[in-house]
């Protein structure tokens, strides 16, 4: 226990103790230590890889994260508690954390066209809808190859989702929903099972047709058994799927058939044609995004500057909320799975909290991007880390406990349109330079 | 003879009636005397001159009697009835009683007055009781006054007249005429001079000065300091010197001790600058005597005087206004947001400079037509270039029909109207729209009553829609908000300059004859009215009637871009002077604001469908943002804010902004540039 210098800064001290919840190879004796204050991070993260080095000799140098009272120190020590008023005589708890930072690069996927849209809660497979209307399948692992090419939409792809997400390992048929311009959602079913050589086409085994404009998104509940679509022409469709799967049997709806939209057209074979269940109105412009991450509640945002909270089993909206910008992107998650991440018509990534009561202003706002935000996704199984796209072709991978962005990958040389979390440590991205890219080894625990 | 009779009886009238005293004394006595007064005239008469150089004595005794005192103090009573039986006839001025002289009997008094021959002059004072003799004299004016003359003898009532002037010979025009009449009247012409002035000042044609004040102000105050006064502020306010100080304690020989600096102070004053230092520092003396002399005193009294006649005195009229006080209250444009401030996606493709562009009523894509011999749809939240037409000339203008059933496109060309499916809409729009851009007999459509037609419609093979070819070069083309009729204005058409052609029907027409040079022509957003803009006029039409409603009268060079209100009772002018006019309709034919605001030309001028903003695109490379609130109130004039100005587009071979364009539900804004790059603006 030295007494702080009084001298020069540079030879100022904290008293400072390191504690971490990582595993135990990467804990350091809880003793409490002096430590110059104008330490970043980087020299913080010095200090406990030596000391790591010191109890395990084999230890490899690693970047971490530091966070005081749940914030991450992105300034030095001193200035960092000058700014949150911390008192620097107390023994300070450093909680250190593994540095989320893209490690790797993989080689960008080629499409022929952008890449609008791109899925990748499949472990093994990323899905990839592109402009030239075709929706490609990619398997994980093998550089550039694509599975399975569907063929059958008339328009650019704007949403593509899995639908049931059992991996390979269990050699099933999978099936897949994808939105397009051309008005309608196609329901695909593809073969899983291992095969070297050129991609499989697949043809669709269904069409939801009921939309009068441009399907803009694409989600399924979490039950797997409904999808909802939003589309340009400002209304939200419910569509059943688990009907219409072969082996399932259609008495098992959870869900009590309301009106049902039957504008669709004889021109598509009637063995083909699906109807929607439930049209979601209120929306008074184009729908870009609805989502559904809880059975019963269901997200949309619209270019008329609102999110809208609906319950499902009622068709009534719940909760509204105008930002004054119209809005691109938008997905809950977060604590609880209740934080409202929505980008728009401006550089700023807003997150809401709806469970706050009185207050409709967002509680985290993050400006770093210099164009419209395409997309922003929380990390599947963190509280804190969501990824956000751009206009300006950046990719950007957020803390909520810091205001400024973690990574920040530039791997596209235009607009991004996509992207999303792949096996929870990669993010794959879509863009107008016609790629998908993958940055793999971001390792959040 | 006669003339003495008559005096007498005048005379004795009048002694009779004059003089108490005489009739009291007895009227015998009196008689007696008359006559005797009589007798003696003529004596006196001719003793006139005799007794002028007694007249002095005479006038002497009249002085010296009048100032003795009556003896008698009784006043103006009857003496004789109240004092009849009293010894006493009254009081002296002692109050002591004044004794009755003894009366004589009238016998002795005969006898004595028989003897005496002055008693016909005696005179019985009964209010002093005494005989008063009266002199020669007096008896001499009495008999005068008698007998009706001058008291005194020698005064000569009839004295010769002499002229108090001599007038002859003296050459001088005053005469002797007596004075007219007029000096006494007041004058005719004068009243009617007075009446004259009197009327013009009424009228107010004459300012009556006051020359009282005037004469006021001759006077002036010679101790009082006029530097407040009117008229030393009038005449560009003189300053006088100001005042030396008056010495104070510190001057004295002999100050007290606090005046006295310390030796610090004075060293402290060294440090301080020349004009900040003390000029004079208190000295303590002993006596009066040792005073030195005061070393600086001539040089301040030079300066002194120099100061006094060499320094301008004057007081500068400066005009002190707060340069934010003129600015226009404005509200802040914080409060008027949302409106497009910065451009974050750019549609790029176009080989050329982008003529024209026009956004889908729903607001998903975006036309333009270029230069380049191109029409293309983009996708307005991407930036991504859907379709692309070749169609080979160069693009002017361009426009969705309104309706959204209706995604069809019209192009104009040179002389050639394109009208395009977009391809937009779902199947069952798609076959509709087949079916009306087809036309069955080509060229069979024309212009009914003109035997050479205005406009021939065809079917376009290549682009799978309608060629409408005109007759002379085509400038703006407009849908009606219904997307069922159009305009298309033909400027050196003359009488077929403003067009209207039916879609279902493929008729075309052309109802307004007698125009100018028509520029554009637009359709009001909801009311049957029609907007046609010639170079300086906008001429507003009934389209029912097919009359002229209004004429506005625009006060610019050339109009080159015009728009309305969606409240259609406002519209705004763009020329080519860089000058933007608002009309409101319902105020006047003139103007309502006039905005200075581009350098060059304005391209194109548009208003938002739904917020209140409108736009102006110019050729120096700027579009301009402005705010416009349109009351429902009539007596509210519209608020115009200027908002922003968007930069951003390059100048190409002099030419900046080509066009701008709102997005029908979003408070963003398409530019279309010169340098073949459409930007989007955005809140």
């Amino acid at each position: 226990m030295e007494p702080n210098g009084s001298g020069s800064d540079a030879s100022r001290q904290v008293q400072a103790r390191f504690v971490t919840r990582l595993p135990p190879p990467l804990r350091v004796p809880p003793a409490s230590m002096a430590v110059p204050s104008h330490l970043t991070r980087f020299g913080l993260s010095d200090i406990v890889n030596l000391l790591l080095k010191n109890s395990d000799p084999d230890h490899e140098n690693q970047p971490f994260d530091f966070l005081i009272d749940g914030e991450l120190v992105r300034m030095q020590l001193d200035e960092f508690l000058i700014a949150k008023g911390i008192s620097a005589e107390k023994v300070l708890e450093l909680e250190y954390v593994k540095a989320v930072a893209p490690r790797k690069q993989e080689d960008p996927r080629p499409h022929d066209d952008w890449v609008s849209a791109v899925d990748g809660s499949n472990s093994s497979f990323i899905l990839t809808g592109c402009y030239d209307t075709f929706v490609r399948i990619w398997k994980s692992g093998d550089v550039s190859e694509c599975t399975h090419v569907l063929e059958g939409h008339t328009g650019a792809i704007t949403s593509a989702k899995f639908i049931d997400i059992r991996g390979v390992e269990n050699e099933q048929n999978f099936h897949l929903v994808t939105g397009s311009k051309d008005r309608l959602l196609r329901l695909w079913k593809c073969d899983a099972a291992k095969r070297r050589g050129d991609p499989i086409r697949v043809g669709a085994y269904k069409i939801l047709a009921g939309h009068t404009s441009s399907v803009q998104s694409v989600s399924v509940n979490p039950s797997r058994e409904m999808i909802c679509s939003g589309s340009w022409d400002c209304s939200i469709k419910l569509w059943d799927v688990k009907e219409s799967e072969e082996d399932g049997d259609g008495t098992t709806i959870s869900l009590k058939k309301r009106k049902v939209n039957s504008k669709t057209k004889e021109s598509v074979d009637a063995r083909l044609e699906g109807a929607a269940t439930s049209t979601l109105v209120g929306h008074t412009q184009c729908v870009s995004v609805a989502t559904w991450p809880d059975p019963d509640v269901l997200y949309s945002a619209s270019w008329d500057h609102s999110v809208r909270q609906w319950d499902v089993p009622s068709g009534k909206e719940t909760w509204t909320m105008v930002c004054g910008k119209a809005l691109n992107c938008l997905d809950i998650g977060g604590e609880g799975s209740a934080l409202v991440a929505a980008g728009g018509s401006d550089p700023v990534l807003r997150i809401w909290d709806p469970r706050k009561p009185g207050s409709l202003a967002p509680i985290f706002q993050y400006s770093s991007h210099s164009s419209w935000i395409s997309a922003c996704k929380w990390h599947p199984r963190s509280w804190f880390h969501l990824l956000s796209a751009s206009y300006d072709g950046k990719v950007m991978l957020w803390d909520l406990r810091t205001a400024w962005p973690l990574a920040v990958m530039e791997s596209h040389q235009d607009k991004v349109l996509c992207a999303d979390w792949w096996k929870d440590d990669s993010v794959v991205s879509g863009g107008a330079d016609s790629k998908l890219c993958i940055t793999s080894g971001i390792e959040i625990q | 003879m006669g003339k003495e009779k008559y005096e007498e009886s005048s005379s004795d009238e009048e002694v009779n009636s004059s003089s108490d005293v005489v009739e009291a004394s007895s009227d015998e006595e009196v008689e007696s005397s008359s006559d005797e007064v009589e007798a003696s005239s003529d004596d006196v008469e001719s003793s006139e001159d005799e007794s002028s150089s007694d007249n002095e004595k005479v006038e002497e005794s009249d002085s010296s009697e009048d100032e003795v005192a009556p003896r008698n103090t009784v006043g103006d009573i009857p003496l004789v009835e109240w004092h009849k039986d009293e010894e006493h006839i009254g009081y002296d001025i002692k109050g002591r009683k004044i004794k009755k002289q003894p009366r004589k009997d009238k016998l002795a008094s005969f006898i004595e007055g028989a003897d005496d021959p002055k008693n016909w002059r005696k005179i019985y004072d009964e209010y002093n009781d005494e005989e008063i003799e009266l002199t020669k004299d007096e008896i001499k004016i009495i008999q005068r006054v008698i007998s009706g003359r001058t008291p005194h003898a020698e005064v000569n009532p009839y004295e010769d007249y002499v002229d108090w002037f001599e007038y002859e010979d003296k050459g001088h025009p005053l005469s002797n005429a007596p004075e007219p009449k007029r000096r006494f009247i007041p004058s005719k012409w004068e009243q009617k001079r007075v009446a004259n002035l009197v009327r013009k000042i009424r009228a107010g044609l004459i300012k009556v000065s006051d020359q009282n004040k005037e004469e006021e102000h001759n006077v002036y105050s010679l101790w009082t300091d006029d530097t407040d006064s009117v008229e030393n502020k009038k005449r560009g306010g003189y300053v006088p010197a100001p005042k030396p100080k008056l010495p104070g304690h510190e001057e004295a020989y002999n100050p007290p001790v606090e005046y006295i600096p310390t030796a610090e102070e004075i060293n402290s004053y060294e440090l301080m600058y020349e004009e900040d230092r003390p000029k004079f520092i208190p000295r303590r003396y002993l006596n009066y005597r040792s005073v030195p002399a005061y070393d600086k005193g001539v040089k301040e009294s030079f300066d002194r005087c120099l100061d006094q006649y060499l320094c301008p005195r004057t007081r500068k009229k400066r005009i002190n206004i707060d340069p934010e006080s003129l600015k226009p209250k404005l509200p802040s444009r914080k409060d008027l947001r949302p409106y497009p401030t910065t451009c974050y996606l750019e549609y790029r493709g176009h080989m050329g400079p982008v003529n024209c562009i026009s956004v889908d009523p729903s607001g998903q894509w975006l036309a333009s037509g270029s230069t380049d011999g191109t029409a293309r749809v983009w996708e307005i939240e991407t930036g991504r270039c859907l379709k692309i037409w070749e169609v080979g000339e160069v693009a002017r203008q361009i426009c969705w029909n309104p309706s959204p059933d209706r995604p069809i496109l019209a192009v104009v060309l040179e002389y050639d109207v394109l009208l395009l499916n977009s391809g937009m809409g779902d199947i069952d729009i798609q076959t509709k729209m087949k079916e009306l851009l087809h036309i069955s007999e080509p060229g069979a459509t024309e212009d009914a009553g003109d035997s050479k037609s205005a406009v021939t419609w065809i079917q376009h093979e290549k682009h799978d829609g309608i060629r409408m070819k005109h007759f002379k070069a085509v400038s703006s083309i407009e849908w009606h908000f219904k997307g069922d009729y159009f305009t298309t204005v033909v400027p050196s058409g003359d009488s077929k300059a403003i067009l209207l052609h039916q879609l279902s029907k493929k008729h075309s027409e052309t109802p307004f004859r007698k125009l100018g040079i028509p520029v554009t022509a637009v359709f009001h957003p909801s009311k049957k009215k029609f907007f046609v803009a010639t170079k300086k006029f906008v001429h507003v039409y009934d389209l029912s009637k097919v009359e002229k409603i209004q004429k506005l009268e625009t006060g610019v060079r050339e109009i080159s871009s015009i728009s309305i209100h969606p409240g259609g009772e406002n519209i705004i002018v763009g020329s080519k002077e860089g000058k933007m006019c608002w009309f409101d309709l319902e105020l006047s034919t003139r103007p309502y604001k006039t905005l200075k605001v581009h350098s060059k030309d304005i391209t194109r001028v548009t208003f938002h469908r739904t917020y209140p903003l409108f736009a102006s695109a110019s050729d120096d490379c700027t579009a301009y943002v402005f705010h416009s609130t349109v009351y429902s109130d009539l007596n509210q004039n519209p608020l115009i804010v200027p908002l922003e100005i968007l930069r951003g587009h390059k100048p190409e071979h002099g030419r900046g902004v080509l066009d701008c364009k709102y997005h029908p539900r979003q408070p963003w804004l398409f530019t279309a540039g010169a340098d073949s790059i459409i930007k989007l603006y955005c809140h």
